[in-house]
């Protein structure tokens, strides 16, 4: 069992593995931040200051009470104390004067948040004793934040007259720049080469071939692109350098008083290819992007898909925070320069710049602290704070909480992917699609119905995202990497780039990407060989190419993507194992990590021993490891999902997430909000592989429920179900809420006497004292009702207390205080924690694992319920047979004949999907009896002596005759989802108004009602229920008797009389008769006064009108129709 | 009241009887009397449960209701229930454990002082009344009885704690589940088994054993000597209309003709341990009797109208 479940933990982990190693990776590699920064900030006086070689992030230790001990913080403090967990942030700031020696001060940036378990926090390598110790989960996993994609940011355009622009984004907006000036500048070439360079892919000799990319317009395209430089007389590298400058430097912020080329150099460094910094592989790439573009315009290639997964990459948690990061470290900068420059140039001071004491001064007005905060921020509310947009194109709705609804929903928010929220208001439906190429890396099961559907996406169980380390959890140098995979290339037959060369087009060689830069082209003879070598030193660990190379080999075909050899290294793609069947070697040295870009272009088959439909000449090179690996997590954890209907399969995975479980297992140390506790869970009977590979256990979700499935009282129709009221009785679906409130004295509102107050209770009022104990705060184990008091706070200055008192409607069970004793002198915060019992009752929501949810609709008595002659045994549970014609989820009847057989045989059935399609393909050689799966688990049944379906004869417990039929019946594990009436339900007779119209106010919360609206009010008219109407909409609503003139018809100028004492209306009664005394203020006379009884907001529209300067006239007669 | 009597006199014979098991067949009655005796012993034949719980200490794992929940669910020893009182109508006290007529105290101390995991169980509930003890399940047979420690409430961690006081009050099961001194009571109408010998000698031998098999229980036997099909055991069958089916499909229908006996009952009762099996069933012969004391006394009477409603009228022949 050790073994077993240390096993588990490691197979979870790897599912949280990116999340973590993406902060590792922000923490490690601060100079990859700080360096991009240096060059930014230069002094006009030729002083300059630049942040140092890294900045460093400190573990988390506690505030030093006693200066020599560091106390490390664990997050279960953190979570006590509803503080971050963060640790000490520290950078070094050079300044350097005159070339003169450089002056390094560490400045204290702020607490930088920590992710869990990550590199530096305190519970990084711990066992699960260890977690226990800290009171953490024993399979505590770690990570925070989500991700999201993102996209690249420079764009090629073809002109209708044959040219192209190369599109740039520079501070939010797009600037086209022609190619050939962009060419030009970047080296120094002739016409002739660029032309050249451009017309390479087309030759005579292929005509319209396989292959072919080029045609004869490229020629003329070329000599267009050259001629639009000449137009601008432009002639050298210089001169298009000047060009580019001129028109850029208003664009540019601190470089007005550069040279144009100084400005040009730094365009073409900063916002053309920023991935390479070699110009000649910038004008390889150009051309590489020209010509694919002119074969996109004449339909030799088909235009890559944004949408499609093949194009795409993961944005992770750390990277986010680390490109906000230096964000933020440039704007402090530079508004360090500002403040530093400011001073100088005021002449009226003696500034020496020299004196670090005067700098630091200046400094400080620019505290360094907002940076960690700003990340903080950001972490805490999803919001980009930002004048560039980093290239992203969302600026909110970065993070989400991670709940602990239950261990699904945990689980699920770290294998989240969303396309990014800009797509959500998108009209068209085209994103949402699920394209083939998302195979094996997004489950197609997994998404949410409605307004997500198909943005927010789930990786399947197997998929993972490359890292910046290594498998031994080593950083890896892309350097080398890259190095060597050069090296193996030229082996091959790769002829190199770099020593310039004009080369054939895709028929005969095809280019070599790696990393987007043309390393050199290959001819198209070979490469089939070149890939299939690549593919075995990737799995080969001591080859020095990594495992999880992109091997993205387009080959040559009929006006098809774009061909070439594409290689990837980058971190954050996507990638999964599969089965390498062309390399004959043994045991796991053939499971290679493929990549969705190179995934398309594989011939993978899947381990059924079929061939899927594949011809001769493309034989399967690849298999998958088992079916399973296309579904994620929870879809794999549904019972034979292969049985159901697909949507049912949709609603499982969402609902399985919603259900009350058993979220933790440290719950007593926990302050969480508000957290769904299942008293009883059990495991289910049956399970898939996946269930006990992740040892859900754990965290079970549901019971075992008997099931029988008949139309019994009629109280089943329509989704509802039936519960034994003994069931329910004896534990079944019993649990609770757990609901903490933090009360912070010193986070109260009024300042003046926030010193003041304390936890104490009133000495002067006993009928507290029964609640709330002599420190002010509860009884452990007490119960709250609704609005009693629970805390009483004493304010020290005017004598008074004040008790904070439950809201809701149910009472609750004051569970564990918590106090914070940081502040030694008085007890300023505490947490306390209320358990609410929600045993089920009438409403409450339950549902199956394949999308068959319903609603508790009685308690049904035990002795009513039908019972089996045999066994005695009453169901727990009965729905309705309708529940399964038209949803057609299978798999549930299937689960009820598997557990009825498994519990009779004592042990658990494996459900795991497309389990057979295996199977039979391995026993295929070995006996030639395929059995199908119903009459594998039929025969159980038949084994004990029960009917081979699954039925039994079933006997009336009113009447105690047979039923008329033989019923369905069996165990299924039945969930309760989070969805409770006690939550829910809504009434109201009298209550609060609206302060305006005096109409009942709406929301739960404050004990409003709900709406009567047009189209209640519609049916009300159309079946004739005046009365009904009127009642509603008046007498139980805004009911008022307004005082009208008849004489000027007004209802605004009612004025009463002087001498008269004002009589108050209360509520919706009409007034104590003053009729006499009530004037119209217009006629000066009371003669024409009548009461009219009418809403009152008609009233309120007559002020309003009246306001316009539109008055409304009433004219108020005896007779009807008068 | 006038008319044919349809009075009839039930004969009960018993098979098989053990403390918590019993097994009888009830002749000469109908399935209104027979379902009548099922549901009296599951919710109506009163036992004693802990129903209040005073918690003083409680440092364990799980939270006071749970607890309270569980204790609720232990069987306790009821002989003396039936002559008890409820406590909502005993005068001599407010079911707070002060009177003996109607409830019963128990205290529960435990603190695990050692390294070793601390299981509470039934056995550490203490009461004066000896009449009403938690169910004892050790098994008399077997003398190691050490081990067996009666129903696990709460497993103690060192330094944890439990301290509470708890009543136990007479109730029924129709109350709540945990009242019901009946695990499982069934019944079945017994069977009537007729082969058409006729039909069946024209079956093959290999005919007859697959029609055999053909019930998923054991109903017929195939005697190999004699190639003879027999009626081995007539209660196993649970009305499934297999072998009939089968019958059918083999193209030979009416071969067998099973129909279920209107007055005669095979019941099975599985005692909680609350009270013996058979106790159950005399207790519920007894209560069922006052039920209908209670409708024969107020027949005539203005209180019948108020006793049943509506169908008050309808009682007295109206």
């Amino acid at each position: 069992m050790g073994r077993k479940s240390a096993d588990s933990q490691e197979e979870l982990r790897e599912l949280f593995r990116h999340h973590i190693e993406s902060f590792d990776h922000l923490i490690d590699s601060g100079r990859s931040v700080s360096g991009s920064i240096r060059s930014n900030v230069q002094f006009a006086l030729s002083a300059a200051s630049s942040l140092g070689p890294r900045p460093q992030v400190f573990t988390p230790i506690k505030e030093q009470l006693l200066r020599s001990i560091k106390d490390p913080v664990y997050p279960f403090e953190c979570r006590q104390a509803k503080t971050s967990y963060t640790g000490k942030f520290m950078a070094e700031v050079c300044f350097q004067y005159d070339d003169g020696a450089v002056i390094r001060d560490k400045l204290n940036f702020g607490q930088f948040p920590i992710m869990l378990k990550s590199k530096l926090c305190n519970l990084s390598g711990a066992d699960p004793q260890k977690l226990v110790a800290c009171r953490e989960e024993a399979s505590e996993m770690g990570g925070c934040v989500r991700e999201d994609q993102s996209s690249m940011s420079v764009r090629v355009y073809y002109l209708r007259s044959g040219s192209a622009r190369l599109g740039v984004w520079i501070k939010g907006r797009e600037y086209l720049l022609p190619v050939g000036v962009v060419l030009k500048a970047l080296v120094d070439t002739t016409d002739r080469e660029i032309y050249a360079n451009l017309t390479c892919c087309y030759s005579e000799k292929y005509g319209k071939g396989k292959g072919v990319v080029g045609t004869q317009l490229i020629g003329e395209r070329a000599q267009i692109i050259l001629d639009e430089v000449q137009a601008l007389s432009l002639f050298t590298r210089s001169e298009c350098l000047e060009h580019i400058g001129e028109h850029f430097q208003p664009v540019m912020e601190g470089m007005e008083n550069k040279s144009y080329s100084v400005v040009a150099d730094s365009i073409l460094k900063d916002y053309i290819f920023v991935h390479l910094d070699n110009n000649h592989d910038k004008f390889n790439l150009l051309i590489f992007m020209v010509q694919k573009l002119f074969s996109l315009v004449d339909q030799t290639s088909v235009p890559d898909n944004p949408d499609s997964l093949q194009n795409q990459e993961v944005l992770l948690p750390g990277h986010l925070i680390s490109i906000y990061l230096k964000e933020k470290l440039e704007e402090w900068l530079n508004k360090a320069k500002k403040l530093l420059q400011d001073e100088i140039n005021n002449e009226g001071k003696s500034f020496d710049f020299c004196s670090l004491a005067q700098v630091k001064k200046v400094m400080a007005k620019n505290p360094p602290k907002q940076i960690s905060s700003a990340v903080e921020n950001m972490l805490k509310t999803g919001r980009l704070v930002t004048q560039t947009g980093l290239d992203l194109q969302q600026r909110a709705g970065f993070t989400v909480q991670a709940e602990r609804l239950n261990y699904l929903r945990f689980l699920s928010h770290f294998r989240a992917v969303h396309r990014g929220s800009s797509f959500a208001g998108l009209r068209t439906t085209s994103v949402r699609k699920l394209l083939p190429e998302s195979w094996g890396f997004l489950c197609p099961v997994h998404t949410p119905d409605g307004e997500p559907c198909g943005l927010l996406n789930h990786m399947t169980c197997t998929c993972r995202i490359t890292s910046y380390f290594d498998s031994q959890g080593k950083i890896r140098d892309f350097f080398k990497i890259r190095m060597s995979i050069l090296s193996v290339l030229v082996e091959v037959g790769m002829s190199p780039s770099l020593p310039k060369l004009v080369q054939a087009g895709p028929p005969e060689v095809l280019s070599v990407l790696l990393d987007g830069r043309i390393v050199g082209s290959i001819s198209a003879s070979v490469i089939e060989k070149v890939v299939a070598h690549l593919r075995r030193l990737k799995v080969s660990p001591t080859s020095g190419i990594p495992n999880d190379l992109e091997v993205g080999y387009v080959p040559l075909s009929m006006g098809g993507t774009y061909p070439g050899l594409y290689l990837f290294t980058s971190p954050a793609r996507f990638v999964r194992p599969v089965k390498n069947i062309s390399i004959p070697s043994s045991d796991e040295q053939n499971i290679e990590l493929i990549g969705p870009f190179e995934q398309v272009f594989m011939e993978i088959k899947c381990p059924d021993g079929g061939d899927g439909g594949r011809r001769d000449s493309f034989p399967a090179t690849h298999e998958e490891i088992h079916p399973t690996g296309v579904l994620s997590v929870v879809a794999n954890l549904i019972p034979w999902p292969n049985h159901n209907q697909s949507p049912r399969n949709m609603y499982q995975c969402q609902m399985a997430k919603q259900t009350m479980g058993f979220s933790l297992q440290a719950l007593h140390c926990r302050a969480d909000q508000k957290l769904y506790h299942l008293q009883t869970p059990q495991s289910p009977l049956v399970r898939t592989s996946t269930y006990t590979k992740y040892n859900m256990d754990e965290y079970p979700s549901g019971t075992n429920a008997i099931v029988a499935v008949l139309a019994y009282t009629g109280y089943d129709m329509e989704d509802a179900m039936i519960l034994n009221k003994s069931s329910v009785d004896r534990g079944m679906f019993h649990g609770q809420i757990y609901q903490t409130e933090t009360i912070d004295l010193s986070d109260q509102r009024n300042r003046s006497d926030r010193v003041q107050s304390v936890f104490r209770r009133s000495s002067v009022d006993k009928s507290t004292h029964s609640l709330i104990d002599s420190d002010g705060l509860p009884y452990v184990g007490q119960t709250i009702k609704p609005y009693e008091p629970f805390c009483s706070i004493y304010n020290e200055v005017t004598g008074a207390t004040r008790t904070m008192k439950r809201k809701g409607s149910e009472p609750a069970v004051v569970d564990y205080v918590s106090i914070n004793v940081k502040n030694k002198k008085k007890l300023q915060k505490v947490n306390i924690r209320f358990r609410q019992p929600r045993n089920p009752i009438i409403g409450d929501k339950f549902s199956s694992r394949h999308g068959q949810k319903g609603v508790c609709s009685q308690l049904w008595p035990d002795i009513d319920m039908p019972f089996s002659g045999g066994t005695g045994m009453r169901p727990d549970l009965i729905i309705n047979p309708h529940a399964f014609p038209s949803r057609m989820t299978i798999a549930m009847l299937l689960e009820s004949v598997a557990a009825k057989g498994g519990s009779l045989h004592g042990k658990y059935v494996d459900a795991t999907p497309f389990s057979g399609s295996v199977k039979e393909a391995k026993e295929e050689t070995e006996s030639k009896h395929p059995t199908s799966l119903v009459d594998e688990l039929g025969q159980m049944l038949r084994e004990k002596g029960f009917n081979y379906h699954g039925v039994e004869v079933l006997y009336s417990g009113v009447y105690g005759t047979e039923l008329p039929c033989e019923i369905f019946i069996g165990p299924v594990y039945y969930q309760r989802l989070r969805h409770m009436v006690s939550d829910k339900f809504q009434v109201r007779s009298t209550g609060t108004i609206d302060q305006v119209t005096r109409q009942p106010i709406k929301g739960r919360k404050r004990g409003g009602g709900i709406r009567f609206g047009e189209m209640e009010r519609d049916s009300m008219l159309a079946h004739g229920a005046a009365y009904l109407l009127h009642d509603r909409l008046h007498a139980c609503s805004d009911y008022h008797i307004a005082d009208v003139c008849s004489l000027c018809g007004s209802i605004l100028t009612t004025t009463f009389h002087q001498q008269q004492k004002r009589i108050r209306e209360i509520g919706g009664l009409p007034p104590i008769k003053s009729s006499k005394k009530v004037t119209c203020h217009a006629c000066q006379t009371g003669k024409g006064m009548e009461k009219v009884a009418m809403p009152y907001v008609f009233r309120y529209l007559a002020s309003e009108l009246a306001s316009m300067n539109i008055k409304m006239t009433l004219q108020v007669s005896d007779s009807a129709g008068a | 009241m006038e008319g044919k009597s349809y009075q009839r006199f039930p004969k009960v014979k018993i098979r098989e009887m053990k403390d918590d098991f019993l097994k009888f067949e009830l002749r000469d009655t109908d399935a209104s009397m027979a379902n009548a005796l099922r549901r009296v012993m599951i919710a109506e034949v009163p036992t004693m449960a802990i129903d209040l719980v005073e918690i003083e200490v409680n440092s364990s794992v799980l939270n006071d209701e749970f607890i309270a929940h569980r204790l609720g669910l232990i069987p306790l020893t009821s002989d003396r229930a039936m002559s008890m009182r409820f406590s909502r109508d005993c005068d001599a006290c407010d079911g707070d454990g002060q009177c003996e007529f109607c409830s019963v105290e128990f205290h529960l101390r435990a603190k695990c002082i050692s390294d070793q995991t601390l299981d509470v169980t039934s056995k550490d509930l203490y009461t004066a009344d000896h009449t009403v003890v938690p169910v004892d399940f050790s098994d008399p047979a077997a003398d190691d009885s050490g081990d067996q420690r009666g129903i696990i409430i709460v497993k103690l961690r060192r330094g944890q704690e439990l301290r509470l006081r708890a009543i136990a009050r007479k109730g029924i099961g129709k109350d709540h589940a945990k009242w019901s001194p009946a695990a499982t009571v069934t019944f079945m109408y017994e069977p009537d088994i007729r082969i058409n010998e006729e039909l069946m000698e024209t079956l093959t031998p290999e005919e007859k054993r697959s029609w055999v098999e053909s019930s998923p229980t054991k109903v017929f036997e195939f005697d190999e000597d004699t190639q003879q099909v027999y009626v081995c055991d007539a209660e196993a069958y649970t009305y499934d209309d297999e072998v009939i089916k089968k019958a059918e499909a083999m193209g030979k229908p009416g071969l067998v003709d099973i129909t279920a006996k209107e007055d005669s009952f095979i019941f099975t009762v599985e005692s909680t341990g609350a009270i013996k099996a058979s106790q159950l069933v005399l207790n519920a012969i007894e209560i069922l009797k006052q039920k209908l004391d209670a409708v024969r006394l107020s027949e005539d009477t203005e209180e019948a109208d108020d006793q049943f409603g509506e169908l008050g009228a309808h009682m007295r022949g109206g």
